[in-house]
């Protein structure tokens, strides 16, 4: 038997996703973030199943009560780290430094190492939690090694303000890619990070023109080279969109498992196209939003001022506490009810988008060697990505 | 396209969907067969499995919903993938329980563990992060305290200020003399751990802050509310009693403790500093009770000591609270001031009928405090109730 390369479907649509996004986003709020494992869970059901490379989709499994119980067993432990180590770390800052700067940098430096074990837990998990073609995913135990790994690759990006980005990339990457497991078949990241350096290079030239000229005007004082600034940043942009495409492909494509791989063409004009139609519509519907509700409130400012006057002249004199929380409670609404509305928007405009992309130009080549994967263990892994819910790690998937 | 095994038995009537096992990676077409009961799957090989129509569950959320994927039971691993949306509602029509929801069954220990952490969060912030606050705010050495303070103090006039120009200081040499002779009267030097620095800020907040280091800090619009250089030091000496119990400092500590907690609470959900910022006023709002209670004490007995009568205390809050109202009600909670009145009861009880002697400073002194900020004051019909500010320890002419 041969087999064809499998090509990737993409099923995904802006309506269900935008629907799917409102609801769970609105339901968060009611329940004071509380719903938020539940929201979760049903947008990752949504966008795995989204993806089906050679028609099968993915699945993920994860369920949300484990989430909030993972929730809940980070919040002990690091309730009491923050809680005791950040007081303890002021007073030592106060008393040694007369200052709190040490405090807020030697706690930041604290939590750090924190942040990447939450990291590299939240990918374990995920990963455990999805399967394709009924055959789990799963990645290794490991999380001290990624740890020390990403505080020294990340300090060596800091240190070379930047320009060491693609190396660790690489490396961190391969990490976790050579610890990934799909059923019993271990995958493997191959290449090297002087593949992302090419990627790197727009991003490198850009702000180097940029840096550049801002000296340049500094020091001649000419201001007629400030147009170079402005191109310069238009050309960063590009680099951006060109990194995101070109490291993809490149780490991509690199990536075996047994004697299958991965073929993918992302393109950087799509990627641009993606970003800038995203933005556009984000931004116009977000003012129709923003107009609709300035209405709704309009109406509803008249509706309780005429309240207003009825409990002055002392009808209701027993509710006197009542509508002082109704404007709290409005403004709260309001202010949670801009940020769900831009999430949802994100989601629906860029975050879709993207992964259609990404999807539709990714293939499985050789999906003869997964003939031979058998299934592995259920990783029971009892705390679910609690310590990345509860620090702030930005919601990459 | 899935790959399709060449030995299926094409046939008109058969469908067909993609079918894995949950054992291996290998994707089967396979043949469906309905029968009254069941769903009956048939692999290429010839094998049948058979799915009870009634045990037949569909995943939820799914993003390709004119088909549906299907599975029997929650614990089976096999998956049957219907692409066909006519198939995939004849199926939706025959199994009953397709949307029914794993149980969850380990609520009791997510209720233990929720029990769990809300008494280990509460412990940590009402009780550990308080007690080690108190104990580290009397080890702090004083030029840590004033560094802080002095911090503080930049951020608090810049903040008042209009823009690019802090809030300016009242300087004047007659003023600051008036105040040095009030604090030579009042004389707190045995109760304070280092000098006390009092400085006038030219704001029409009627207001006034302790600050760590032994920094007090009077507004302008406090002393033109004041009608006697008695509400003026009343109020300083409140003050000095938060300078000398260490509350503005024990405050840095706690909510350094308190605000990072707080935050893993609420997680990263959509703009969660606003729930956090109240929450730890409430929180904040709790100790400040205790605080400003333990300042008006010292306050009183501070004055009487000096021959001045503690009942001026009580007075400016009473003209305050006419002005402004008192805390009542929702809004309480917020307020870190215990209520006005029990206040203003405890001053004149403090004050016990005794003959006062002479006024803490002569007439010309005290024109020349209410003075050092500019010419005559100005109308005190628009000054504004304050509001708390971040140092601790602070009046709160809102309540």
């Amino acid at each position: 038997m041969t087999f064809a390369d499998l090509s990737t479907d993409y099923k995904g649509a802006k309506s269900p996703i935008f629907r799917l996004a409102m609801i769970t986003g609105i339901f968060t709020v009611i329940t004071a973030g509380m719903y938020r494992f539940w929201m979760k869970t049903r947008m990752r059901r949504y966008y795995w199943s989204a993806i089906r490379p050679g028609g099968m989709p993915l699945e993920y499994v994860g369920r949300p009560t484990e989430k909030l119980l993972g929730f809940l067993t980070a919040v002990v432990i690091l309730a009491f780290y923050i809680g005791i180590v950040n007081l303890i770390l002021m007073f030592f800052s106060f008393s040694l430094f007369s200052g709190n700067a040490p405090a807020y940098v030697v706690s930041v430096i604290g939590i750090t190492p924190m942040i990447f074990f939450a990291q590299y837990r939240a990918r374990r998990y995920v990963l455990g939690r999805t399967r394709w073609r009924g055959i789990r995913f799963g990645l290794e135990p490991g999380v001290a090694g990624f740890v020390w790994r990403s505080m020294l690759h990340w300090g060596l990006t800091v240190l070379t303000a930047g320009l060491y980005w693609p190396v660790m990339t690489y490396y961190l990457e391969k990490y976790r890619v050579d610890r990934t497991y799909y059923g019993d078949h271990r995958m493997h990241q191959g290449g090297s990070w002087k593949m992302l350096v090419r990627p790197m290079l727009h991003v490198y030239l850009s702000v180097a023109l940029m840096g550049g000229t801002g000296a340049l005007i500094g020091v001649t004082g000419e201001p007629r080279f400030g147009p170079l600034i402005p191109l310069g940043f238009g050309w960063f942009v590009y680099g951006l969109a060109a990194w995101k495409a070109g490291s993809f492909k490149a780490l991509t494509e690199t990536k075996t498992l047994g004697d299958a791989s991965l073929r993918t063409s992302p393109r950087t004009g799509r990627i641009i196209g993606i970003y800038a139609g995203g933005w556009a519509a984000m931004s116009g519907l977000f003012l129709v939003g923003m107009i609709a509700g300035g209405i709704v409130v309009g109406i509803l400012a008249a509706i309780t001022g005429f309240d207003g006057d009825v409990l002055e002249e002392g009808y209701f004199t027993t509710l006197g506490a009542l509508p002082k929380i109704i404007p709290i409670v409005a403004g709260l609404i309001v202010y949670f009810g801009v940020f769900v509305f831009w999430n949802v928007l994100k989601e629906t405009f860029i975050t879709l988008p993207l992964a259609q992309h990404l999807a539709e130009v990714t293939e499985v080549v050789n999906p003869g060697a997964l003939m031979a994967v058998r299934q592995r263990d259920r990783d029971e892994f009892a705390e679910a990505e609690g310590f990345a819910d509860a620090l702030p790690l930005g919601d990459a998937f | 396209m899935a790959p399709t095994a060449p030995d299926t038995p094409p046939a008109d009537t058969t469908v067909y969907a993609d079918y894995v096992d949950g054992t291996d990676a290998v994707m089967h077409r396979v043949a469906l067969e309905l029968s009254r009961t069941h769903l009956n799957i048939i692999l290429p090989d010839g094998n049948r499995v058979y799915w009870p129509l009634d045990a037949l569950r569909a995943l939820r959320d799914q993003a390709y919903s004119e088909g549906i994927v299907l599975t029997e039971g929650f614990d089976n691993m096999a998956r049957l993938v219907v692409d066909n949306p006519y198939v995939a509602a004849e199926l939706r029509s025959v199994a009953p329980n397709l949307g029914q929801r794993q149980p969850v069954g380990n609520w009791g220990r997510i209720t233990a563990w929720a029990g769990g952490a809300v008494a280990s969060v509460a412990l940590i912030i009402f009780v550990l992060v308080p007690i080690m606050a108190d104990q580290l705010a009397t080890y702090l050495p004083p030029d840590g305290e004033r560094a802080l303070g002095d911090a503080t103090f930049e951020q608090i006039r810049g903040a008042l200020g209009r823009a690019n120009s802090p809030v300016q200081l009242c300087e004047d040499g007659d003023g600051m003399a008036a105040i040095d002779a009030m604090m030579a009267r009042l004389d707190p030097s045995d109760d304070l751990p280092y000098e006390a620095r009092i400085a006038v800020l030219d704001h029409e907040l009627v207001n006034a802050f302790a600050l760590p280091g032994g920094r007090v800090i009077l507004f302008r619009g406090l002393i033109e509310a004041a009608e006697t250089p008695e509400e003026v030091a009343s109020i300083l000496a409140h003050e000095i009693g938060h300078v000398v119990n260490r509350d503005p400092t024990r405050d840095a500590l706690r909510s350094a403790g308190s605000i990072g907690v707080l935050g893993l609470l609420f997680g990263d959900f959509a703009g969660g500093t606003v729930v956090l910022m109240l929450a730890n006023q409430l929180i904040n709002a709790k100790y400040s009770q205790a605080a400003e209670a333990g300042a008006d004490d010292y306050a009183h007995d501070l004055m009487r000591e000096a021959g001045v009568d503690p009942a001026a205390l009580g007075t400016i809050f009473q003209r305050l609270m006419d002005e402004y109202g008192d805390a009542e009600g929702i809004m309480a909670h917020f307020a870190s001031h215990p209520q006005m009145v029990s206040r203003i009861e405890a001053a004149q009880q403090a004050s016990g009928g005794q003959d006062y002697g002479l006024p803490i400073i002569t007439p010309a002194q005290w024109r020349a405090m209410q003075t050092m900020c500019g010419p005559a004051p100005s109308d005190p019909a628009e000054d504004l109730p304050a509001e708390e500010g971040n140092g601790g320890g602070g009046l709160g002419g809102r309540n």
